[in-house]
C-alpha cells in the first residue's frame, strides 16, 4: 500500500485552476520532489497535504486513511517553510520543543529528544540562542529539527533552500538527503530548481499548469522525458522543427534522419526534435547513424568542467553544445567553421504542442 | 461545496466566517456612525441657507468671494506652505548629517526631535510668547540694550512654531529613507562622473523624495488644521481653523452654515495636498537595501564642529519651548503674577483649583486609548489578514481622520449627537468618542505595520506542529504583536492627553481637560497655571515616549 496517496485532487482560486485532478502514489521512505515553474501548483499541492488549505474535491490518504478533512494541527505531518518560520520570540530549544509541548510529552523526554535532534542537525551548542543570532542556514536547520522531532509520518519541505546562498544550498541539500535516508522518512519536497530536484530525489514529479506531466526517477525524467514540456524544463535542450521533404523523408536541422515511427503529415506539422547539448558533438569522429552539418562558432564559454560552445547553423539558428575542454576545443574562436554531429539514437521527438507526447 | 462530506471543517469554517463577519460589521458600524455620519452632516449643512433653511450655495459663495474669508484662506495657505518649507529646511539637512556622518549623541538628537514632535503645538506657541512676546524675557533683555526684536505675534510666529514643531516628521522620514538607499546608487553616480553635489541633487534627493514629501505634506496638513497656535500667537491673524471655531461659537443657536462651509474648505485643501503628493510620487516606490547600507563618515576639525553645532542647534531650538515651560512652572507666583524666585505655587494652585481637570484628562485619554487599542487590533487584523473588498474599503476610509481637522470633526459631532436618544453634548463620552475616532487610524496603522512583519508562515508552523488555530494565534502571534500594541497604545495616549482643537468646542466646566485649561489660562494671563499644567502634560508625554522607544522595534520611526 502506498504511504501517501493523492486522489483526484482539484483546487481553484476564483477562475484560476491551480490543481487539475492530481493523482499520485508515494511509497514509504521515498524522497519525492514536486518540480515545476512558479505557478504550476506544486506549493498548492504541498499546502493541501499539510492542511493549510482545503481541496475543492478529491482526497488525501496517509497510510490508507483519509486525512483530507483533518485540520492542519491534527495531521502529524512535519513542515519546513521557505522563509524558515522560526518563532522569533523563542530560543532554539523552545522552537524545537514547541511540537512536543503541544503533544504533552513529559519534560525529561522533551529535553532528551530536543537535544538529540539538535545534535543531529549540528546545532547542539546553539540551544539557548535566539533565532536572530543565527544565520539563514542555521535557522533552516532549526526549522528542520522542529519538524522532525515530532516524528511526523511525512515531512513536507516548501523550497527550503531557496533563500540560502549557492554554496550553503548544496551543503544543506546533502545534509537533508542523508538525514532523510537515515530516518527513512517519506518526504515531499517542492522546488523550482531542476538540478536540486534531480540530485536529491528518489522520485521526481514534474508539474505544469496544475497537471502532473511525469513521475519517474531523476534518470528517467532527464533521459526519457514523457513530453516536450519535461524535456525543455528539466535540463537544457536544443529544439528544432521536425520537417518532411517532398519525398516524405524526415529531416532534422535540414538533414535526413531515419526515424522508427511513422510520420503522418498532420502530426509532423508542429512536431519537434530535440538534442541535449552534451550529445551535440563538435568535429565528430564516429560513423554511427546520425546527422552532420556545417556550422559557425558564435561563442565559447569555459566553465572549468566543460566547454559550452554555441554554433550557428545557416538557416536553422543557434545550437548549444557541451564538450570536454580539450586543447583543440579551447582554441575555438568565434567565426571558426566546425562540423557538428548528433547520433540518431540521441535525438528525441515530440508531438505538436507545449506538452506534446514523446514519439517513439 | 462539499460541505456535507467535511462536517468538522465546514462547521469550523462557518464559525470562522461568522466571527470575523461580526467583527467586520461592528467595525463598519463604528466607522459609519461616528466618522462618516457626522462628516455627512457637516457636508449637507453647508448647503443650507442660515435664515430660510433652503438649499443654497450662499455659504460657499460668500466663503470664496468675501475678502474676510479669502483673507483667512490666504493666511491658512501661507502658514501651511511656509510651515512646511521651514520644516523641510530644518529637517532635510539634519537628516543628511545624521544619516551620513558620525554624530556624537545621535540618539539624543532623535529623542529631542521626538519630544518636540509629541509636545502639543500650543505649548510651543505659548512658550515663544514667554520668550519673545510683548513682555517676554528676551524682549525685555533686548529692550534694556536698546534693541527692538521683531514681533512674535502674527504670521511670523506661527510659521516659526510650525517649522520647529513639525520638522521632526521630515527629519525622521528622510533620515530613514537616506539610510535605506542602496549605497551602490550613489557609487554608480560617482563612477559615471558626478561631483558630490551633482550626485546629491541628481540621485540622492530624487530617491528620498517620496519620504521627504510624505513628511512635508503631513506638516502642511497638520499646520493648516492646527487651532491652538494661531489662536494663541496669531492675535488678529485669522486662519480657517480659528475662523471656523469663532464662527461656530458666534453662530451658536442658529444654523452654523459658515462654520461648516469653512470646515469643508479645510478638508478639500488637505485632500488636494495629499492627492498632489500622491500624484508627484506616482509609481516611484524604491525598495530599501539590506546589504549595501551606507556607513557614516567620520569628520573632524572645523567641519565636525559645524555639523555638530548645526544638528544640536536645530533640536535644542525645537525643544527650547519645553525647557522654557518647565522653567516657568517653577517660578514663584503670587496670584497670576510672577513674584520673583522659585517656588511650587503654580503646582499648588493646580492641585487645589483644577484637580478635576487633571483627572478628566487622564480618564478620557485612558478610556479612549483602551478603545483604540482594542478596536484597532481587530481592525488591523481584518485589514492585513483578510484581503476582502470590505476590508480594503475600511482601510481607505480610515484615511479620512488624517485630513479632517479636529475643529471640523467636533462640529460634526455637535451636529450629530445633539438630540435624544444620543444627546451627548456636554458629556465626557463625546470627548472620549472624539479622541477615539481622531486617533483610531494611528492605532490601526501601528498595529498593522507590526502585523505585516509577522509572516503568516509563523502561525502555520505552529499549527503544523499540533497547535489549534486559536492556540497558535495566542501562543505565537500575540506575543510577537504585543510590544507593537503597547507602543501604539502609548502613542495614542500621548495624542489623547494633548488634544486641543476638537475638545475646545466640546468641553463644559465638568469636562475640561488640561490642554483646554492651558489654552484658557494663557488667554487669561494665568501663565503660572498654564506652565504647571503644560509641564505635567510634557512629563507624561515624555514618559510615554520612553515607553515607545523601549517597546517598539522601529524606535523613533514609530512616531511617523
Amino acid at each position: 500500500m502506498p504511504h501517501v496517496q493523492i486522489r483526484n485532487l482539484k483546487k481553484s482560486y476564483g477562475s484560476h485552476v491551480a490543481l487539475k485532478d492530481v493523482n499520485l502514489s508515494i511509497e514509504r521512505g521515498t524522497f519525492f520532489t514536486l518540480l515545476g515553474p512558479s505557478g504550476c501548483g506544486k506549493t498548492t499541492l504541498l499546502r493541501a497535504i499539510a492542511g493549510f488549505h482545503r481541496q475543492d474535491s478529491g482526497d488525501i490518504l496517509l497510510e490508507g486513511a483519509s486525512i483530507g478533512h483533518l485540520g492542519a494541527n491534527k495531521r502529524n505531518i512535519g513542515m519546513v517553510f521557505q522563509d524558515y518560520a522560526v518563532f522569533p520570540h523563542l530560543s532554539v530549544f523552545d522552537n524545537v520543543a514547541f511540537g512536543l509541548v503541544e503533544r504533552k510529552v513529559p519534560t525529561a523526554e522533551i529535553q532528551q529528544r530536543v537535544m538529540a535532534m539538535l545534535n543531529t542537525v549540528q546545532l547542539y551548542e546553539y540551544a539557548t540562542r535566539m533565532p536572530h543570532e543565527l544565520s539563514g542556514g542555521q535557522q533552516q536547520r532549526v526549522g528542520l529539527a522542529r519538524a522532525l522531532v515530532i516524528r511526523p509520518k511525512v515531512l513536507l519541505m516548501d523550497e527550503p533552500l531557496s533563500n540560502l546562498d549557492a554554496k550553503l544550498r548544496i551543503d544543506l541539500r546533502r545534509d537533508i538527503r542523508s538525514l532523510q535516508q537515515t530516518l527513512g522518512i517519506t518526504t515531499l519536497y517542492v522546488t523550482h530548481d531542476q538540478e536540486e530536484a534531480l540530485s536529491i530525489s528518489d522520485q521526481v514529479c514534474v508539474l505544469h499548469d496544475g497537471v502532473v506531466q511525469q513521475v519517474d526517477t531523476a534518470w528517467a525524467v532527464y533521459n526519457h522525458p514523457a513530453n516536450r514540456f519535461v524535456a525543455s524544463f528539466v535540463g537544457s535542450n536544443n529544439f528544432t522543427e521536425l520537417q518532411q521533404d517532398a519525398s516524405g523523408q524526415a529531416r532534422v536541422w535540414g538533414q535526413p534522419v531515419d526515424i522508427a515511427f511513422t510520420v503522418r503529415d498532420a502530426a509532423v506539422k508542429g512536431a519537434v526534435a530535440s538534442a541535449r547539448p552534451e550529445v551535440v558533438n563538435i568535429n565528430p569522429q564516429w560513423t554511427e547513424p546520425g546527422i552532420r552539418l556545417g556550422a559557425t562558432v558564435r561563442q565559447c564559454m569555459f566553465t572549468g568542467r566543460e566547454l559550452q560552445v554555441t554554433v550557428e547553423v545557416e538557416g536553422h539558428g543557434l545550437i548549444d553544445a557541451l564538450t570536454p575542454p580539450s586543447q583543440a576545443m579551447v582554441d575555438l574562436r568565434p567565426g571558426n567553421a566546425v562540423d557538428i554531429g548528433i547520433r540518431t539514437r540521441d535525438l528525441l521527438f515530440f508531438a505538436p504542442g507545449e506538452t506534446g507526447q514523446r514519439l517513439q | 461545496m462539499k460541505a456535507l462530506q467535511l462536517p468538522g471543517f465546514a462547521s469550523s469554517r462557518r464559525f470562522y466566517f461568522s466571527f470575523w463577519s461580526v467583527i467586520m460589521a461592528i467595525s463598519v458600524a463604528i466607522i459609519g456612525l461616528i466618522l462618516v455620519w457626522p462628516l455627512v452632516q457637516v457636508l449637507v449643512l453647508g448647503f443650507y441657507d442660515p435664515e430660510s433653511s433652503d438649499v443654497s450655495f450662499a455659504g460657499y459663495a460668500k466663503l470664496l468671494t468675501h475678502p474676510y474669508y479669502l483673507g483667512a484662506l490666504w493666511n491658512t495657505l501661507l502658514v501651511g506652505v511656509c510651515g512646511m518649507a521651514g520644516a523641510c529646511m530644518l529637517g532635510v539637512p539634519l537628516a543628511y548629517c545624521t544619516a551620513r556622518y558620525v554624530i556624537k549623541g545621535r540618539h539624543l538628537i532623535t529623542t529631542l526631535a521626538v519630544l518636540a514632535l509629541v509636545s502639543p503645538p500650543f505649548i510651543g506657541a505659548y512658550s515663544w510668547i514667554i520668550v519673545l512676546g510683548k513682555n517676554g524675557w528676551l524682549t525685555n533683555q533686548m529692550k534694556a540694550l536698546g534693541v527692538t526684536v521683531p514681533t512674535i505675534y502674527g504670521a511670523g510666529g506661527i510659521i516659526l512654531v510650525f517649522s520647529l514643531k513639525f520638522f521632526p516628521f521630515v527629519y525622521l522620514m528622510t533620515e530613514s529613507a537616506l539610510r535605506n538607499i542602496n549605497r551602490s546608487f550613489e557609487e554608480a553616480a560617482e563612477n559615471l562622473g558626478c561631483s558630490s553635489w551633482q550626485r546629491f541633487v541628481k540621485v540622492t534627493l530624487p530617491l528620498v523624495f517620496p519620504a521627504t514629501s510624505s513628511g512635508a505634506i503631513l506638516c502642511f496638513v497638520l499646520s493648516i488644521a492646527d487651532f491652538g497656535t494661531p489662536s494663541i500667537i496669531g492675535r488678529d491673524f485669522q486662519t480657517l481653523s480659528t475662523l471656523a471655531y469663532n464662527q461656530y461659537t458666534s453662530e451658536m443657536g442658529g444654523t452654523p452654515t459658515m462654520a461648516v462651509s469653512i470646515s469643508m474648505l479645510m478638508i478639500v485643501i488637505s485632500m488636494l495636498a495629499v492627492m498632489l503628493q500622491r500624484y508627484l510620487i506616482g509609481k516611484r516606490r524604491y525598495a530599501g537595501s539590506m546589504t549595501h547600507r551606507h556607513t557614516q563618515k567620520t569628520v573632524s576639525g572645523l567641519y565636525s564642529w559645524l555639523i555638530h553645532g548645526g544638528c544640536y542647534g536645530v533640536v535644542v531650538l525645537a525643544t527650547l519651548p519645553i525647557a522654557v515651560v518647565m522653567y516657568t512652572s517653577f517660578l514663584q507666583t503670587s496670584g497670576p503674577v510672577f513674584s520673583g524666585g522659585f517656588g511650587l505655587n503654580s503646582y499648588r494652585r493646580v492641585m487645589t483649583e483644577v484637580p478635576d481637570v487633571i483627572f478628566n484628562t487622564f480618564r478620557f485619554a485612558l478610556i479612549a486609548t483602551l478603545m483604540i487599542t482594542f478596536v484597532g487590533a481587530f481592525m488591523s487584523y481584518l485589514i492585513v489578514r483578510h484581503e476582502t473588498k470590505l476590508a480594503g474599503f475600511l482601510d481607505a476610509i480610515l484615511m479620512v481622520p488624517y485630513v479632517v481637522p479636529g475643529v471640523v470633526i467636533a462640529i460634526g459631532f455637535l451636529l450629530t449627537f445633539n438630540t435624544p436618544p444620543v444627546d451627548l453634548v456636554g458629556t465626557g463620552s463625546i470627548i472620549v468618542l472624539i479622541l477615539f475616532i481622531r486617533r483610531l487610524p494611528y492605532g490601526v496603522r501601528s498595529t498593522s505595520s507590526v502585523l505585516r512583519q509577522i509572516k503568516p508562515s509563523i502561525e502555520e508552523a505552529a499549527i503544523s506542529l499540533g497547535a489549534s488555530p486559536a492556540k497558535a494565534f495566542f501562543k505565537v502571534t500575540v506575543p510577537l504583536l504585543l510590544p507593537g500594541i503597547i507602543a501604539g497604545a502609548m502613542m495614542s495616549f500621548i495624542t489623547a492627553i494633548n488634544e486641543l482643537s476638537s475638545t475646545l468646542l466640546l468641553y463644559t466646566a465638568q469636562t475640561t481637560t488640561m490642554p483646554v485649561k492651558v489654552y484658557s489660562a494663557v488667554l487669561d494671563g494665568e501663565f503660572g497655571i498654564a506652565a504647571a499644567l503644560s509641564t505635567l502634560l510634557l512629563v507624561s508625554s515624555g514618559l510615554c515616549v520612553y515607553g515607545v522607544l523601549h517597546f517598539s522595534q522601529s524606535k523613533e520611526n514609530a512616531f511617523i
